[in-house]
């Protein structure tokens, strides 16, 4: 691609044509986004698999520690709260309530702390190849989620089993709506915070502290309604928060057998899909700055 | 370079520039003041700017393979990056035909796992889906040539049995466009002949591969054209025989520490270096791109030419050979030099299925697909001696992979590549040949 002089001493360039070259690397429409991100859905799956196994591969049970590592913390909180301190707070069947909240909040909680992470510890594959970059937090709410789905059969197995026994109703069956749209949340929650975690790479330590004024917020240990009886602006404010809904509604179908206040599954429906769409659009908007870390 | 102009673009990387901020302890640049204050209590101790890439004008045309050599820190990992799309540069733009692929799959892989479950991981990793990752399996075990070892973890595996397992899980993808950054180095020479015999391939189908690679003997072998990059910039661009020969040359004395004659050849090669521009022809399809934002004007964008400034669409300009193009000729310029202008290529072929490849799917997977249940990637003319749209028609694998058109075409410029390592003197595209 030399210069070539023309009479009036005018250098010209080589020209080439762009027609059917498209600029690399850009951020695509949000349909198409969507549609490379279902077609990685085989990747997302497998990658969140192949973790898993190599993680549990070099244990000698492998497998059995997805069983073995809830039930053992049930006994734990048994051992601690019922045989122990004999402790109930006031709340009918304490260790079911503790251990619902304990498994639940940790489900979010994972998937929060991962999630501010994601960007940076998929930084190789980021610079490896092109992929939609929210398969990232999204492979990550996915390992959490079948870490949980274990998780869930142990505890629903022991309440089931252990004496304070459940009121086994219908209602036991909410359990999946309610797996469903704390899942929704937590990608949200994590494509939020990936991006943010991208912009800001402390916030992973603020992330951890905030991780547990949420626990205290959201009634794990405790019944916020019990405690916060004298503060009816807070506790009304607390109503809104999303893990005590996911919390009380996942209690009244597993444990008591009651039907939950219908603002509780309202509050827990808007969070899911509208912290769904507004994290996963601020996520795809940020698409083109993950590769510079 | 009229041969090889006469071939379609498949990379056009315009004034590409990249900048990295980046902490230093340098005591020069230390930071002053209130700043400097700061930097002391959070613990940093200063941030510089270094430019990757200044300004880099480069194309790749389609069935070619270019060599990128250069020492250490010039910017060509960097290059390959945001040619790949990984990273956007900071200023100018780069286009290609097909999605890139930078041979880095091995990210996506799992040491743990052993290689048939790495395998399967990697090829969906590249975007395959499981039943094409289930077909795709034989060719990559054939061509990494692992064997029974293909069972075994993949920890336990030597450098160069991963290096092999990662190429060829990059292959199964059948890229169109492939990014080597010094991958190839670590293979022995059965894999070196098989993986040569599958970059053939995947230039026959009118593909194009970019080899860096320090070994200027490897360049001269493998590569149609070779280009120099030195501290962010192309210094030569030429055929990969003499560009590779000059860096030989340079390096070489480099590494003996006879820094006058290194500094010499580098000021000799830099007086003669051409600052190279390109005009990118804008057609209609690409000014209403997909991404929104993606037509971002770049600052230095060179005009477009005057005689297709106007043009509306493709087909008008094939019916009529271009008037306003000889009216503009005669004039500006004598015709004596009718022959010497850069001819105005743009509406030259109209491709029946460019609007596949400017639909607003960029971050699809690569085009070449062999999924016989949906045939979706005939991108090109539906040319029967066409390897893609050939290909695309195969029912198995592998068979049909063997028996292909390409399969000709890679041993013919396999014979063609032997036959010139046995002559030097013909060059196979030179640029300086109208100079």
């Amino acid at each position: 691609m030399s210069e070539t002089k023309n009479p009036l001493g005018l250098t010209s360039i080589p020209s080439v044509s762009s027609e059917g070259l498209v600029p690399v690397g850009r951020r695509t429409s949000l349909r198409s986004y969507l549609a490379a991100l279902w077609g990685r859905r085989h990747f997302i799956v497998a990658e969140s698999r192949a973790k898993m196994s190599s993680s549990t591969r070099k244990n000698l049970l492998g497998y059995g520690w997805l069983f073995l590592n809830p039930l053992l913390s049930v006994l734990a909180f048994w051992f601690i709260f019922g045989f122990i301190l004999q402790t109930s707070r006031g709340i009918q069947n304490f260790l079911g309530f503790l251990v619902i909240g304990v498994f639940f909040f940790g489900y979010t909680n994972r998937c929060m702390s991962g999630g501010t992470g994601a960007i940076r510890a998929g930084a190789s594959m980021i610079k490896g190849f092109q992929f939609p970059r929210a398969a990232l937090p999204i492979s990550i709410v996915v390992r959490n989620f079948l870490d949980f789905i274990p998780t869930l059969l142990v505890m629903v197995i022991v309440l089931a089993v252990v004496p304070p026994l459940e009121v086994v109703t219908w209602r036991v069956f909410l359990i999946v709506p309610i797996v469903i749209l704390q899942t929704l949340f937590n990608v949200g929650l994590a494509c939020s915070l990936a991006r943010l975690g991208h912009k800001i790479p402390d916030l992973t330590n603020f992330v951890a502290i905030a991780g547990r004024f949420w626990l205290y917020g959201s009634g794990v240990f405790f019944s916020i309604e019990g405690r916060l009886s004298g503060h009816p602006a807070l506790l009304e404010a607390m109503q809104y928060n999303p893990m005590h809904a996911y919390l009380t509604l996942a209690r009244d179908c597993l444990l008591y057998g009651a039907d939950s206040d219908p603002k509780m599954w309202i509050v827990g429906t808007v969070w899911a899909f509208g912290l769904l769409l507004v994290g996963f659009l601020y996520f795809w908007r940020g698409e083109e700055n993950y590769g510079r870390l | 370079m009229a041969d090889s102009e006469l071939q379609e673009p498949n990379i056009i990387a315009e004034n590409v520039q990249v900048r990295y901020t980046v902490n230093t302890n340098d005591p020069g640049s230390r930071a002053t003041g209130i700043r400097r204050l700061t930097n002391k209590i959070v613990g940093r101790q200063g941030q510089t700017t270094v430019r990757a890439l200044r300004g880099v004008n480069f194309v790749a045309r389609e069935g070619e393979m270019v060599g990128i050599v250069g020492a250490n820190g010039s910017g060509k990992s960097t290059f390959l990056r945001n040619v790949s799309g990984v990273e956007q540069p900071d200023r100018g733009r780069i286009l290609v035909r097909y999605q890139p692929l930078l041979l880095g799959v091995s990210a996506a892989l799992q040491p743990a796992l052993s290689g048939s479950e790495n395998v399967r991981l990697g090829c969906l990793a590249m975007g395959l889906s499981p039943e094409e990752a289930t077909e795709a399996f034989d060719y990559v075990v054939e061509l990494s040539a692992l064997g029974s070892a293909i069972h075994r973890p993949m920890g336990t595996y030597s450098s160069g049995m991963g290096a092999r397992l990662r190429f060829a899980i990059a292959l199964a993808a059948r890229p169109k466009i492939l990014l080597i950054d010094e991958a190839l180095s670590t293979g022995d020479a059965t894999f070196a002949e098989r993986s040569e015999r599958a970059m053939d391939e995947l230039l026959a189908e009118a593909g194009t591969v970019l080899l860096v690679n320090h070994a200027a003997k490897v360049i001269q072998e493998l590569c149609t054209r070779a280009v120099w990059m030195h501290r962010g910039e192309i210094l030569m661009n030429g055929p990969a025989e003499a560009v590779a020969e000059k860096y030989r040359w340079w390096a070489w004395n480099v590494a003996k520490g006879k820094e006058d004659i290194a500094d010499k050849l580098l000021a000799d090669v830099v007086s003669n270096a051409v600052k190279e521009e390109i005009n990118i022809l804008e057609p209609e399809l690409i000014k209403n791109p997909i991404p929104r934002h993606a037509a971002r004007p770049s600052k230095k964008k060179a005009a477009p030419a005057r005689h297709v400034k106007r043009q509306d669409t493709v087909d008008e300009v094939e019916e009529t050979p271009t008037p306003m193009l000889a009216a503009a000729e005669e004039q500006v310029w004598p015709k004596s030099f009718d022959a010497e202008m850069p001819k105005a290529k743009f509406p030259s072929l109209p491709k029946p299925a460019s609007q596949a490849v400017s639909a607003p799917r960029i971050t699809d997977s690569p085009p070449l697909r062999l999924n016989p249940s949906k045939k979706r990637v005939v991108l090109r003319a539906a040319n029967p001696s066409d390897r893609a749209s050939s290909v695309a028609a195969a029912d198995d694998f592998t068979g049909r992979r063997l028996a292909s058109r390409a399969r000709q075409i890679a041993d013919e410029r396999y014979e063609e590549r032997q036959r010139l390592r046995q002559e030097d003197d013909s060059p196979v595209v030179h640029q300086d040949s109208n100079r």
